[in-house]
């Protein structure tokens, strides 16, 4: 198997990687609601959360440079609202440029909007980052469940969380197969080699979901799966939420003074 | 497509959440009335080969790659309420594995392409293979404009919850969204029309899934 790149450091230990897999997803989810609903002129709000989460990032001791490149994957939306930063024309004109032929001008409401969008962006993706390095795709699911997701969901996310690592290492089989038979030529050729691909894949994931449904009910499936292990609310936890909420808190009770 | 936290408000988030609940809890009925206990390592299994199917990149242009989405596939395969289900899950795994897409704006992702998306592309399919008179080349053709029209429509949508949040201006991005979309969307159809063409000609009853 080859295939490092799921779920990496989240088996790793540290406080963070401790904490009930529920305080991180509620916390999470509330970090990323108060970052969204904060109009970005109260910058002194983003600095505060930035270093908090910040601080976390260190707690958890996930490599810097990882988180990083982690949160990249914005990047191409951050591009395309940059794009269209230019056509967004009332406010002030902060400055003007000839391109070529064209005459774009920046607003500063523009700018705005693009500052407003990265920012918030890059703290709810760190935050993102954050709960599902320290976090097991298992405890999370098990987290999600008590937190009122549908069990069926819940079940089906297990399932494939599984099979994901046998069918990844089935495409990249195939892959290595399709490469070392001079894969390229023109473009429709291309993705008709795709489609076949895709297509065997889907034949074989099909016949295998009836192979391990047939093993199941040859052990005594009956639609409910037991689980042994229980999730603990430990006082870390509550130590954690109370610290957590106060820092979300604390730029609203900085403005108030 | 995946819109990270941060691009919509906070309004257009929670209201893609609910709506993405709700119709999510009628499809998990839906397909447990059709399959019954075999929908959890089923619907787990597939949901896993959506996943695997994402990874076959193919060049675009100028050194860019795109990925097959995969939900019009599946709703043309399993039905479009198993396969809201089927991409649900793979969304909710790139959101919380890798952070693909937003968790507060899942909910909005899910409507876009988990719900939008596997709709429009099964009903333009039944439309098409119906109106086939049953001949292979037609309906390869209307799997494949499904699979078209599934890009396009989850990208319209993602630019008017964009809009609506005030992040991008409609009349510009409307256009342009859209068009690189429908380019998009021909490898998209391209690779759904292989997918079928092979299936017809090797399990042609799996294709029977759906009704």
């Amino acid at each position: 198997m080859k295939h490092s790149f799921l779920d990496q450091y989240s088996d790793r230990d540290s406080p963070i990687h401790r904490l009930d897999p529920r305080t991180k997803l509620v916390a999470s989810l509330a970090f990323i609601l108060i970052v969204v609903l904060i109009p970005i002129v109260n910058w002194q709000a983003f600095v505060i959360y930035l270093s908090l989460i910040v601080a976390l990032l260190i707690i958890s001791k996930l490599p810097p440079l990882y988180v990083l490149k982690r949160s990249l994957v914005i990047f191409p939306f951050v591009l395309m609202i940059a794009i269209f930063i230019p056509f967004f024309k009332s406010g002030e004109i902060a400055g003007s440029y000839n391109i070529w032929l064209w005459r774009v001008s920046i607003s500063y409401d523009g700018l705005l909007i693009l500052a407003n969008v990265v920012s918030k962006a890059w703290l709810c993706i760190l935050s993102l980052i954050l709960l599902s390095s320290t976090t097991k795709f298992t405890e999370l699911l098990k987290g999600l469940k008590r937190l009122g997701m549908p069990r069926m969901i819940v079940l089906i996310l297990s399932f494939m969380y599984r099979y994901i690592f046998v069918l990844v290492d089935e495409v990249m089989r195939m892959r290595q197969a399709r490469d070392s038979r001079n894969f390229g030529g023109a473009r429709l050729r291309q993705l008709k080699t795709i489609g076949n691909m895709i297509g065997t894949l889907f034949i074989r994931s099909y016949e295998r979901g009836e192979r391990i449904y047939a093993a199941m009910l040859a052990r005594g499936f009956d639609g409910e799966v037991r689980s042994l292990q229980r999730l603990n609310f430990k006082k870390a936890d509550a130590c954690f939420g109370i610290a957590f909420g106060l820092a979300l808190a604390s730029p609203a009770i900085l403005l108030l003074f | 497509m995946h819109i990270p936290d941060g691009f919509i408000s906070a309004p257009v988030a929670v209201t893609g959440c609910v709506v993405a609940a709700g119709c999510v809890a009628y499809a998990v009925k839906a397909t447990n009335k059709k399959m019954g206990e075999k929908q959890v390592p089923l619907m787990g299994v597939l949901a896993a080969f959506i996943f695997a199917a994402q990874m076959l990149n193919f060049p675009i242009a100028g050194g860019t790659s795109g990925h097959l989405i995969g939900a019009a596939l599946a709703a043309i395969l399993l039905g479009p309420w198993a396969g809201m289900l089927i991409m649900t899950c793979v969304l909710v795994v790139q959101c919380l594995v890798f952070q693909d897409g937003g968790l507060l704006a899942l909910g909005a992702n899910i409507v876009n392409m988990g719900i939008i998306a596997t709709f429009i592309s099964y009903y333009v399919y039944r439309g098409g293979a119906f109106l086939s008179g049953g001949q292979k080349k037609r309906i390869l053709v209307s799997g494949g404009l499904a699979a078209w029209l599934s890009v396009v429509v989850a990208a319209v949508a993602c630019v008017f919850e964009l809009v609506i949040s005030g992040t991008v201006p409609l009349g510009v991005a409307l256009p342009a969204m859209g068009g690189i979309h429908a380019l998009i969307g021909i490898a998209e159809g391209a690779i759904t029309a292989g997918v079928l063409s092979l299936i017809m000609a090797t399990r042609a009853d799996l294709l029977s899934l759906a009704k």
